[in-house]
């Protein structure tokens, strides 16, 4: 076939084919009807195989960009990537995510091991050793959590306690998120990053808590109660990030029998998952931290809640999804 | 998983289809994303105002615990603008962002599928270790370092960053518009070239190849000469009358023939006739796609299709 009579005798479906394009990148999927899916992806396939022909026989560079332009924005409208699902989120949190960290055990040994031993360390130094402690946090901020601590949070439940709340439970979100995402993102230069921001906050909130403690009652208490319940999920959550950011580094590190691309595609995807298990679960944190952790409550009755929180955390992550030949 | 994508020194990448067609992505550049990155900053800094104002105009209304509660719904926005604004976009626009969609850039998967949510949102995470130690130094030592101009978070995920804004450009405009057509007396040969030849000149004078004169001379020679002795034709002597147009012209002589062989073959010639007719239907036709990058298949690309003189 010649150029001439090749284009003469396929004009009439390119014309049908960008018109159908055209008319289909407007709207949303939702509204297309079958018959144009169909028409347009038999038209598709037709124009692939124009195009390797123009590009076999070299008919020129304009027409093959021409061609390769339908073909983009065919492959563009016709391969999408499946939409989100409410069910999907549900199985992922259920089943999903405590599997795909039973899995990951390792790296999630790792972080908890970074980010709980410097933290138990620092409770002591915090307990033993105030001097210390005020040169690695300073001074101020010791004392201003010891002071926090030490009066009494809230009398009643009211307007003006959700106002202030409200207002916590943003710098929660925001900041505790922050962290762990951080935590997650900076695995990516080998895992040194999120080495450094698990030992940086074990050490920090050890101290803090250490400082607390050592500063007696009410404090110790009043500190106690309040962070039992919400640390179930924050602690956790934490951690988990780390071993996200752990994940990617194991993907630059220890390739295994992929080639090292592969391996950072493979490795990657999960840990994003990990990740936003990981941000979910502070966002539930956030949320008792800020409503329920203050509550002008009985001790008893937080310490009660805190260790149903951790039961149910351990519970999760341990047995949901456990079947007799999964992880 | 093999890797399909073919090796070349441009930034083209080839990625073929689940049909078996090879098409070509051109790679959007670290300038062009950091334009893109500059505008999405812009927006995203006007939303969060936008949105701090009118909530705390709204706290205000509820005294002290309004304003306070409204802070607080503040930050949690900043939160979500912070982290997600990438992934949001992405997903619902399918591999852009405002950002990138103002300047025709797109996010797709290596193998040219559109990207879905978990690798949109691991890439824009890992934004926090590609602008380490500061403004994107890491992520611009990873595009410089690998062949799809992907930073951290794109090695990561699969993915990379398409321009698609294109300028039709198998021919630059006008290349050929001051070029004579051979005529059929100068040549003594036969009169015919078959198409694959003007393609590779075409490929010569493709704008996106950055090549000096010279050295499209030096490529030009070899094919020029063969084409010479088919066609039976003799490069004129010097105009006695004006020499120095001969002498001027024979840096490049090759390049300038292979030009006038395009125009005299070329079957769609007649466009460049059109093009300097101001006002034409293609001339419309790129006036519109200046306007607006994102328009799906360029006007001028129909021309192959409306041309009625084939």
């Amino acid at each position: 076939m010649k150029r001439e009579s090749f284009i003469k005798s396929r004009r009439g479906d390119w014309q049908r084919y960008e018109v159908l394009i055209n008319s289909m990148q407007n709207k949303r999927e939702g509204s297309w009807t079958g018959d144009n899916v169909s028409e347009l992806s038999r038209l598709y396939r037709s124009i692939c195989y124009d195009l390797s022909l123009v590009q076999s026989r070299e008919w020129g560079s304009r027409l093959e960009d021409y061609l390769n332009d339908l073909v983009a924005h065919g492959h563009n409208c016709l391969y999408r990537s499946s939409p989100v699902s409410l069910y999907g989120i549900i199985d992922f949190i259920a089943v999903g995510f405590p599997r795909m960290l039973r899995r990951r055990w390792q790296p999630f040994l790792l972080a908890a091991a970074l980010f709980l031993i410097p933290l138990i360390v620092s409770v002591f130094v915090g307990l033993t050793r105030p001097d210390l402690s005020a040169i690695v946090c300073g001074e101020e901020v010791l004392q201003q959590s010891i002071d926090s601590f030490s009066k009494d949070m809230y009398q009643q439940a009211d307007w003006d306690y959700t106002g202030q709340r409200s207002f916590m439970f943003g710098f929660y979100v925001n900041n505790n998120t922050g962290i762990a995402f951080r935590a997650f993102a900076l695995g990516a230069l080998a895992g040194i990053g999120t080495c450094f921001v698990l030992l940086s906050n074990g050490i920090s909130i050890g101290m803090v808590q250490g400082a607390i403690l050592a500063a007696g009652e009410p404090a110790a208490t009043n500190f106690s109660s309040f962070v039992i319940t919400h640390g179930a999920f924050e602690l956790t959550a934490i951690v988990i990030a780390g071993a996200a950011g752990f994940v990617l580094a194991q993907g630059i590190l220890m390739p295994g029998e992929r080639t090292r691309l592969d391996s950072l595609r493979f490795h990657g995807r999960e840990s994003v998952l990990l990740a936003l298990g990981a941000g979910a679960m502070l966002a539930v944190a956030a949320v008792l931290e800020g409503y329920f952790s203050p509550l002008p409550i009985a001790p008893a009755f937080k310490y009660a809640a805190g260790s149903l929180a951790w039961l149910m955390v351990a519970a999760w992550l341990t047995f949901a999804g456990r079947e007799r030949n999964s992880p | 998983m093999p890797d399909t994508s073919k090796r070349i020194v441009d930034t083209r990448v080839i990625v073929e289809t689940p049909e078996g067609v090879d098409f070509q992505f051109r790679l959007a550049g670290p300038g062009e994303r950091a334009h893109a990155w500059f505008i999405d900053l812009v927006i995203k800094a006007g939303a969060v105002a936008v949105f701090w104002i009118v909530a705390l105009l709204l706290g205000l209304t509820a005294g002290t615990a309004g304003l306070s509660t409204m802070a607080g719904v503040g930050t949690v926005f900043l939160f979500l603008v912070n982290w997600f604004y990438g992934t949001v976009f992405e997903y619902l626009m399918h591999g852009q962002t405002p950002g990138k969609k103002s300047l025709g850039l797109r996010v797709v998967r290596t193998n040219g599928t559109p990207v879905d949510i978990v690798s949109s949102t691991g890439r824009n995470f890992l934004r926090t270790a590609d602008m380490l130690p500061f403004g994107y130094t890491a992520g611009l030592i990873s595009m410089l370092m690998t062949r799809r101009l992907q930073r951290l978070g794109d090695l990561f995920f699969d993915t990379m960053v398409v321009d698609e804004k294109r300028g039709f450009s198998g021919r630059v405009g006008g290349l050929t518009t001051h070029v004579e057509v051979l005529s059929r007396s100068e040549c003594s040969g036969r009169f015919q070239l078959p198409e694959r030849t003007l393609g590779v000149i075409e490929r010569l004078f493709e704008p996106e190849r950055i090549i000096s004169d010279a050295r499209r001379e030096e490529i030009a020679r070899p094919l020029s000469e063969i084409i010479q002795k088919r066609l039976g034709w003799q490069p004129p002597g010097p105009d006695p009358r004006n020499p120095h147009a001969f002498f001027h012209g024979q840096g490049k002589r090759h390049a300038d023939f292979l030009l006038r062989v395009l125009k005299t073959f070329s079957v769609d010639s007649f466009q460049e006739a059109a093009e300097s007719v101001p006002g034409s239907r293609r001339a419309k036709g790129r006036q519109a796609r200046q306007s607006g990058p994102g328009s799906p298949i360029g006007k001028v690309a129909a021309t192959f299709a409306q041309d009625k003189s084939l």
